[in-house]
């Protein structure tokens, strides 16, 4: 029997899912493999029986985080979707800031207190709800992850994504690197898989797929020296995607791999 | 005499005309140096007005067209049980304005591919490539070639063109050269005072090099050999980023990754080989999740003993050729061999250059085609343990797989991957082979699902195995610790064979499991205990009430107290290991105790096993392919080995 | 007539985002008719908070999935106002590929997979596959794979564009590139055109429904307006104080919606396809005004279900003026331009461009360092949401004798004519941060 296939956004802008939109013909073998039963930005129907549901977006609600606990007691394999499921994208960046600040600058005193659509918390990854058994990283994921990723499963094994930076597949494009053209690139500490094509088409890599490694302070600071950027310039950088990855007291947090 | 290469002249703009008939050709397609943006690259020559022969160095070497950054390998049908083809088609190609010391790195990358198992992609691209080269016009801020030697070569090429500035010299290197000059440009016999220029030009190269090297490439082998534990390798890694880009534009680096990619319907898929480098962490990791080479420090210093002592030692060439590559491309800037080995260059040198070498004694066979599985039909299929499932398989072109005891498989499943597996029997007169198979990644998951004739794909076998013949008359102490007994098995099957127990004295067969549920083969182990003069003991770590074991606990090191040898059977007696990493240290110790001595140990080491003919480089402990010169080794040369038994 | 009937449609399919109907009929009268946003605010202004100049388009693209090009755009276009950054004619031509290729690409994911469906009597794309509309469907999935690969060209990628910065191009496609292009978009031309004739074979399904309303879009002179035009009004025409936009959209909270609703001369207007059209029908091009003819669209429109086939007779327009681009292009020659150079300085920047769904403002404030201090943006979807309340609710007692499932599919067919990209309308207020 084909793996019956379910489709879910919480908060994001719903890119990703426009990419498996995207695959065109391609939709067409990937009914052949899975079952999809429910996708609700294409097809009417749906049902609430799977076996893998692919996730989109960050909670940031109660109502959110009871319509996710749903949908992960309902499926065997979770799929975490794109940036904001993977690592909180962008809807992380307001969590530098306590959420009811936020919430009345940007609501002043319109009445919305006891209103549940506007009972928000700080931005959570899906992994921070649930357990997720995949990611397929990037804003937006690409399409050719998205198909390794279900063939893979549709084969019967686990996925692999690469756990080495952007830097190995620019090299392999051949790009001329940004840092020799003056631009600062955090494709060194980035994860790869998106065939660096950011930094490919002129435009820095911003850490969509997120952040690998804490890199070396020391060797950080010669290199913003190098290329005239401020520390705080390079954190905002980094926070774009990768917001909690940067704790503000200490700088960066997150623990190097292979390294006592 | 000596034989002085033919030299043509050309003027400028025939020289165009040479280019741009070529390109016209449609035999060929003309690569040659264009501009990218602020760089340089190798690309596809549309027009010979484009061309820029005055470059300094390229993004990229032209290794990319003898080792593409993604090449397909071939082609496999998922409809049917097994179908691949093999796909090596390229279409014939001038490379034009191939520097000097690019050159000399396409000469090394020859040794390690076109060696007794010649890699056929490689070799197929090697013989449909024409090399063009072109002395070097302007340095490159980071290269140190000058003090390499390798600003200018006399071989390699099959024309090499200098710019004596109103026209250009081409030096005929090979016959196919010859052809094409012949075929598609006008030239001209050189004369002496030609020959003279381009001798001078030669030597303004040199002086016009910066960089200078503090240690002629010749001791750099000296210098690493006496340094493997100095504070630098920490001190630089520090700010590595390990973002591999060192190796990925390196022209003599070559270790690639072998992938399988599937279509979306399910239908077909190609495998895939792309570069991979050893300083990304997972370089060295197993199904398992064991990573061999985890610390950065590690990663950072093996690049450069790979480059300036493991392969210097091996092939006899300093695998670097002063591009400068690395070094332009390392956003911290700890990448470049001159520096390191300047930084070394005021400390201690040894004579002692191939402590991280084992030479091989005997040699490879060439194996005939050594990338595209053999097709193979799973004969019997019995799950031993919840985790471990016990396989015989036989070759579908009903030959013997002719393998010796110690020696490991390439278990390919197209579309899902491939493993190295031991094999499990001795070789004997059966067709088939047994296989022993520890569920932990993809492809020994799969294989766990599989029946009775389905069929597998086989590539190998590889490895040396057991140096038998040594073993001969003499007394043998096996001891197998836990998933360790799969591969001894096919030691103690060939030894216990009737035509072969003869030559060999007392046998004294060790084994000790996790619990006893863990324990493989034990009807057969009663079996091993009927042969004459053969002992087995078997103890298990702990045990339950509920599992009913009747026989020894305790960990494997207290069964060596009950073996009794004298001096004259200690200095007999071969002892064999094999077992989990943990194992070794203790079991080591207890035969020291018994008194047999280092080199009468024989162990077999497990690494990241992919290419199984030392080319992918995963597998390397320091200086040695495991996949070549082991996976059985004598404890004695490799006891030294740091990365052995870390 | 005395029926009871209860509708909750929660997460209406085939639109981008969340959005719910409601309709409570008591003994035949309407207690409560209301088009519902529950999309979880995103609070992007939270996200621009203190960011340099260079950043803003990246983290804007990302408020919709669909009009990414169009948010990027929008976002250059105020930034570059605030900072008094001028473009090049190739910029300026690039950057209405790069909205044509958007246009095109929304117009007929929507027309397409959204909408032709109910024209069909089907329930999603999925079972067109294989049947007698299957030519059809890969008629769509041509032009949507054309409309694609353009955008990939011009913006490195379709959605959340990657060459698009402050001051022109990261990365500009080459002449090979866009005369390929060219003879695809040729090719495309005659493949609309045969669409537009499938669709007028079904084109009474649509149902015939009129009311007047107010229509706002950006006008100009030049060109059929996407890139830059003045605001303009079907009620009181041209509108040339661009940064005073308020003083056209008038954004105000509902409780019922996270989405903010907007209003002018009237209780509501519409913006998008159909505005469009009825502003500018004269300055489309030849081959989109003789699909406006087929299908019997005629200015002024009231009927808010033909916005769909307002959204098909751009899409034609859409590939007549991208070659006229490309070849404007080829003429004056490609030129590896860099971005014009930035002085970063204080200042305030609004722009306005026509995305698919409708007018989009960004109006940014930067401080002296180049960082954003203030920032606003209206959403076109917003701008429809009341216009999609009064529309309900003078459609419903028309058709509250059909069964539940046609007043649903009714009320459906209506929210999709809008093509709303609810997620893209949620949480847009004015915010100044200090």
């Amino acid at each position: 029997m084909k793996p019956r296939v379910a489709f879910f956004d919480f908060s994001s802008c719903e890119g990703c899912q426009l990419q498996i939109a995207d695959l065109e013909e391609e939709i067409l073998d990937l009914i052949e493999i899975v079952d999809v039963v429910s996708f609700r930005e294409v097809m009417k129907e749906h049902s609430d029986e799977y076996d893998i549901a692919i996730v989109e977006g960050s909670i940031m609600r109660p109502m959110d985080e009871h319509r996710l606990r749903k949908i992960r007691s309902r499926a065997k394999t979770l799929i975490a979707l794109g940036a904001c499921a993977t690592i909180g994208g962008v809807n992380k960046i307001r969590n530098q800031w306590p959420t009811e600040e936020v919430i009345k600058e940007v609501y002043k005193d319109a009445d919305i207190k006891d209103n549940e659509f506007f009972n928000v918390y700080p931005t959570k990854a899906v992994n921070e709800v649930v357990p997720v058994d995949y990611y397929i990283h990037g804003c937006p994921i690409t399409r050719d992850e998205f198909k390794k990723v279900i063939t893979a499963l549709a084969l019967g094994k686990k996925p692999e994504i690469p756990n080495y930076p952007v830097c190995v597949e620019c090299k392999k494009n051949e790009n001329v690197c940004l840092f020799e053209l003056g631009k600062f690139c955090l494709g060194p500490i980035t994860r790869a898989g998106c065939g660096a094509i950011c930094p490919s088409k002129g435009s820095p890599c911003d850490g969509c797929r997120g952040i690998l490694s804490k890199p070396d302070v020391e060797c950080v600071m010669e290199l913003l020296e190098r290329y005239d950027l401020t520390y705080e310039e390079m954190k905002s950088r980094c926070m774009m995607y990768n917001t909690e990855s940067f704790n503000p007291k200490d700088g960066m947090t997150i623990v190097r791999r292979g390294r006592k | 005499m000596k034989k002085t290469k033919d030299i043509r002249i050309i003027t400028k703009n025939e020289f165009k005309n040479f280019v741009n008939n070529m390109i016209k050709d449609e035999y060929y397609n003309v690569i040659g140096v264009k501009e990218k943006g602020i760089k340089y690259v190798f690309d596809s020559l549309e027009n010979a007005d484009d061309l820029r022969l005055d470059y300094d160095v390229t993004i990229l070497p032209p290794k990319k067209y003898f080792l593409p950054q993604y090449e397909k390998m071939m082609d496999f049908n998922l409809r049917e049980s097994f179908n691949v083809k093999k796909d090596n088609s390229i279409k014939p190609m001038i490379l034009l304005g191939v520097h000097p010391y690019d050159i000399i790195a396409i000469q090394q990358t020859d040794k390690l591919y076109l060696d007794a198992q010649k890699d056929d992609f490689y070799k197929k691209r090697r013989d449909n490539i024409i090399i063009i080269g072109v002395d070097i016009q302007k340095i490159s801020p980071k290269s140190f070639a000058g003090s390499m030697k390798t600003h200018v070569t006399d071989f390699g090429f099959d024309l090499m063109i200098t710019n004596l500035e109103d026209k250009y010299a081409i030096t005929i290197g090979s016959e196919k050269g010859r052809t094409l000059l012949e075929k598609h440009g006008k030239t001209k016999s050189a004369d002496s005072t030609d020959v003279k220029k381009i001798r001078e030009i030669r030597k303004k190269i040199l002086s016009q090099y910066t960089r200078e090297l503090k240690v002629p490439k010749e001791e750099w082998s000296n210098v690493l050999a006496a340094n493997y534990n100095h504070p630098i390798w920490e001190k630089r890694s520090q700010k590595c980023m390990e973002c591999s880009s060192c190796t990925m534009v390196c022209p003599t680096c070559y270790c690639y990754d072998v992938v399988d990619d599937v279509s979306l319907d399910l239908k077909e898929g190609s495998r895939i080989r792309t570069w991979d480098g050893c300083l990304i962490r997972d370089f060295t990791k197993i199904g398992s999740g064991e990573v061999f080479r985890d610390d950065i420090s590690k990663r950072y210093r093996h690049r450069f003993y790979r480059k300036g002592n493991y392969l210097p030692e091996r092939y006899g060439f300093v695998a670097c050729v002063g591009c400068g590559r690395c070094g332009t491309a390392c956003l911290p800037n700890i990448a470049d061999p001159c520096d390191v080995i300047n930084d070394l260059s005021h400390f201690e040198r040894s004579e002692d250059t191939s402590r991280f070498f084992i030479k091989q004694k005997s040699k490879v066979d060439e194996k005939g085609v050594i990338h595209v599985p053999r097709s193979a039909t799973i004969k019997r299929a019995e799950k031993l343990t919840e985790n471990e499932m016990f396989f015989e398989i036989e070759l579908d072109d009903h030959k013997k797989l002719g393998h010796k005891p110690g020696q490991f498989v390439e278990v390919s499943i197209f579309g899902v991957g491939e493993a190295p597996i031991s094999v499990s029997s001795g070789s004997s007169s059966k067709l088939s082979f047994d296989l022993v198979v520890r569920r932990v990644g993809n492809v020994t998951s799969r294989l766990f699902k599989m029946k009775p004739g389905d069929k597998i794909g086989i590539r190998g076998p590889f490895g040396n195995g057991f140096d038998v013949k040594n073993f001969e008359k003499k007394h043998l102490l096996l001891s197998s610790g836990g998933l360790g007994i799969a591969p001894m098995r096919s030691l103690i099957q060939y030894v216990l064979d009737p035509n072969n127990r003869k030559k060999y004295k007392d046998i004294t067969i060790l084994y000790g499991a996790k619990q006893p549920n863990a324990l493989l083969f034990l009807d057969e182990v009663k079996e091993w205990s009927k042969v004459h003069n053969v002992k087995c003991e078997i103890t298990v770590d702990e045990c339950a009430e509920s599992d009913c074991w009747t026989g020894c606990t305790g960990l494997i090191t207290t069964l060596y107290p009950k073996i009794k040898l004298d001096r004259y059977d200690s200095e007999n007696t071969i002892a064999v290991i094999i077992g989990p990493p943990v194992v070794y240290k203790y079991i080591i110790k207890c035969l020291e105790t018994l008194g047999i001595q280092d080199g009468n140990i024989y162990v077999s080491l497990e690494r990241r096993m992919k290419c199984g003919v030392g080319k992918c480089g995963h597998c390397q402990i320091n200086g040695v392919y495991v996949c070549k010169e082991g996976p059985v080794f004598n404890y004695n040369q490799i006891k030294d080995l740091p990365e052995a038994f870390e | 007539m005395n029926k009871d009937i209860e509708i909750g449609i929660e997460h209406v399919t085939r639109v981008e985002g969340h959005g719910n109907i409601v309709l409570n009929v008591k003994k035949g009268k309407i207690e409560k008719v209301q088009w519902q946003i529950s999309e979880a605010p995103r609070f992007f202004e939270a996200m621009l908070r203190g960011r340099n100049y260079y950043e803003l388009r990246t983290i804007t693209s990302r408020i919709c999935g669909i009009c990414s090009i169009g948010h990027s755009l929008a976002s250059l276009k105020a930034t570059e106002d605030a900072l008094n950054v001028s473009i090049s004619e190739q910029t300026g031509i690039l950057r209405r590929l790069a909205i044509n290729g958007e246009n095109m690409q929304s117009h007929i994911l929507h027309v397409g997979y959204l909408a032709l469906p109910d024209l069909l009597d089907v329930k999603s794309v999925f079972p067109l596959v294989g049947s007698k509309h299957n030519d059809s469907l890969l008629k769509v999935v041509k032009l949507h794979r054309l409309s694609n690969e353009m955008s990939d060209l011009i913006c490195g990628r379709t959605t959340h564009p990657i060459t698009l910065v402050v001051g022109g191009f990261s990365s500009i496609p080459s002449k090979k590139q866009l005369l390929k292009l060219k003879k695809n978009l040729e090719e495309g031309l005659e493949t609309v055109k045969q669409l537009a004739q499938v669709i007028h074979s079904v084109i009474d399904k649509l149902p015939n429904f009129k009311r007047e309303t107010e229509y706002i879009g950006l006008t100009s002179k030049k060109e059929y307006a996407f890139y830059d035009g003045d605001i303009a009004s079907t009620d009181t025409g041209i509108f040339q104080k661009y940064k005073d936009y308020k003083e056209i959209m008038k954004e105000y909270f509902v409780p019922q919606s996270t989405a903010l609703h907007a209003k002018h001369n009237r209780d509501s207007y519409m913006v998008g396809a159909l505005a469009r059209y009825n502003l500018n029908s004269e300055q489309l091009h030849k081959e989109a005004k003789n699909t406006a003819d087929l299908l019997n669209l005629k200015p002024i429109c009231y009927n808010p279900y033909m916005n769909n086939i307002a959204q098909l007779v751009e899409f034609v327009h859409n590939i007549e003026d991208s070659i006229i681009q490309i070849d404007k292009l080829i003429k004056n020659g490609i030129k590896d331009e860099k971005p014009a150079d930035v002085k970063i300085k204080q200042g305030r920047g609004v722009g306005i461009i026509e995305v698919p769904r409708g007018i989009l403002v960004h109006d940014y404030t930067l401080n002296e360092k180049g960082k954003c201090t203030k920032a606003n943006c209206i959403i076109p979807t917003n701008q429809n949401h009341a216009n999609i309340q009064k529309d309900m609710e003078a459609l419903v007692p028309g058709i509250l004798n059909e069964t539940k499932e046609k007043i649903e599919l009714t009320l459906e067919m209506l929210v999709r004519a809008y093509d709303p990209c609810i997620s893209c309308s949620t949480h847009y207020l004015n915010v100044k941060f200090v």
